[in-house]
């Protein structure tokens, strides 16, 4: 799954495919890829930031100091709520957060698009396709932002395109 | 189309309700279309209209760059939900004529704040139109039946078949011409015109009296029925 992640943002970001395998650690798998100088390197956040370096797009981490560290604060939030929810609970807590984290912002952090942004959709395309119209319109700000990113070009890759409809026949609370 | 007043209150409701499950006004990237509703809204929305403010806040970080967006500006009216009529008066005269005929609410009244004075006027005209209805006396509703009923053979006395047939008395039913058509091999069946009041005597009544004389009649049938 994260391999093949880090492969569509390979392509994303237009870089050539890079050796990758992974690695079994605690209850869960991590990418590894081995570069051509020096060691190789652990971890979907931290491949993840290789490779935008290696793009030159470092505009994608974050253009202020301010904006960098939001970035990094939910790669890590991906790698730990996200990746990790197991139950349904734990997956009702994060769209949750996110719900309401989105309610003010057209993206995770800044106004552009970040790696944040890429990494949050690839992890939560899953579980969005899993869930029902009703339940989409209650995480409203996640479906709206979700919507903006797949739709954003290059994002996308090989994922399906999730459908998100307004219905207007039943009152919404949020 | 269009937000109705962007200045007030309640335009302003309607945009953050339209931006609600969207980032921008029109696609997936800003455009002219934002830069159009940005710059007839007088500030920034009130914070309760989170996802105005929202998108206020992420088009004002495009300001500078504002020109060089892509798009082509619209008047305002050509943005925004379908359903709201466009009040803004920026729409070009024949577009608004066409919106008109597009936007036909069906299960709308056209009025809604009726006024006492035509409240008062649609009373007065019910009342009358009441009077006048109950003046007229009540129509009966009656029908012209043309009935076909045939013998059992060439030798069935027809005259007094058509006696018998003649002889059913009912209340709202009076018997008409007759005549005698061939049918063929010298077989003539009776066609007798009838007419009957509908609440009081129905084709089924009728059908079941005249067959009743089964010496005579072999089965009756209705070639014409008329509402007068």
């Amino acid at each position: 799954m994260a391999v093949k992640e880090l492969v569509a943002l390979e392509k994303c970001l237009g870089l050539n495919s890079g050796k990758y395998s992974s690695r079994a650690q605690g209850a869960g798998k991590i990418p590894v890829l081995q570069t051509n100088k020096g060691p190789s390197l652990v971890g979907l956040s931290t491949i993840a930031s290789h490779l935008v370096k290696e793009a030159k797009k470092e505009e994608l981490l974050g253009s202020t100091a301010e904006e960098k560290a939001i970035v990094q604060q939910w790669l890590e939030y991906r790698i730990s709520y996200i990746d990790r929810a197991s139950s349904k609970e734990d997956i009702r807590n994060v769209l949750n957060d996110l719900n309401h984290y989105l309610k003010d912002k057209v993206f995770v952090a800044g106004n552009t698009v970040t790696l944040a942004d890429i990494l949050i959709y690839y992890g939560l395309h899953p579980v969005i396709t899993g869930l029902s119209v009703q339940e989409k319109e209650t995480y409203i700000n996640v479906s709206r932002w979700f919507s903006h990113i797949q739709n954003y070009p290059g994002i996308r890759q090989h994922l399906p395109s999730l459908v998100f409809i307004k219905n207007r026949i039943y009152a919404s609370n949020h | 189309m269009g937000f109705g007043d962007l200045k007030s209150p309640a335009g302003l409701k309607v945009l953050n309700e339209f931006l609600a499950d969207k980032s921008y006004i029109e696609g997936y990237v800003p455009s002219q279309a934002d830069v159009a509703v940005f710059d007839a809204l007088s500030g920034a929305p009130p914070a309760d209209l989170f996802h105005a403010l929202r998108w206020y806040n992420h088009i004002k970080s495009y300001e500078k760059q504002k020109s060089s967006l892509p798009g082509v500006k619209k008047p305002l009216g050509n943005y925004g939900p379908v359903n709201i009529e466009d009040t803004t008066g920026s729409t070009a005269k024949d577009t608004k004529e066409e919106d008109d005929d597009d936007d036909i609410d069906l299960f709308g009244s056209d009025d809604e704040e009726e006024n006492e004075e035509s409240k008062r006027v649609r009373e007065e005209r019910l009342a009358q139109y009441e009077a006048k209805k109950s003046k007229k006396p009540a129509l009966i509703a009656k029908s012209s039946i043309l009935l076909d009923v045939k013998p059992w053979d060439d030798e069935t006395d027809m005259a007094k078949l058509e006696e018998c047939v003649r002889s059913i008395q009912m209340e709202g039913l009076v018997w008409g011409a007759s005549k005698l058509v061939p049918v063929g091999y010298g077989i003539k069946k009776l066609q007798i015109q009838c007419v009957v009041e509908d609440d009081k005597v129905g084709t089924d009544v009728l059908e079941e009296n005249i067959t009743a004389f089964e010496d005579f009649v072999q089965s009756m049938d209705v070639a014409a029925f008329n509402k007068i």
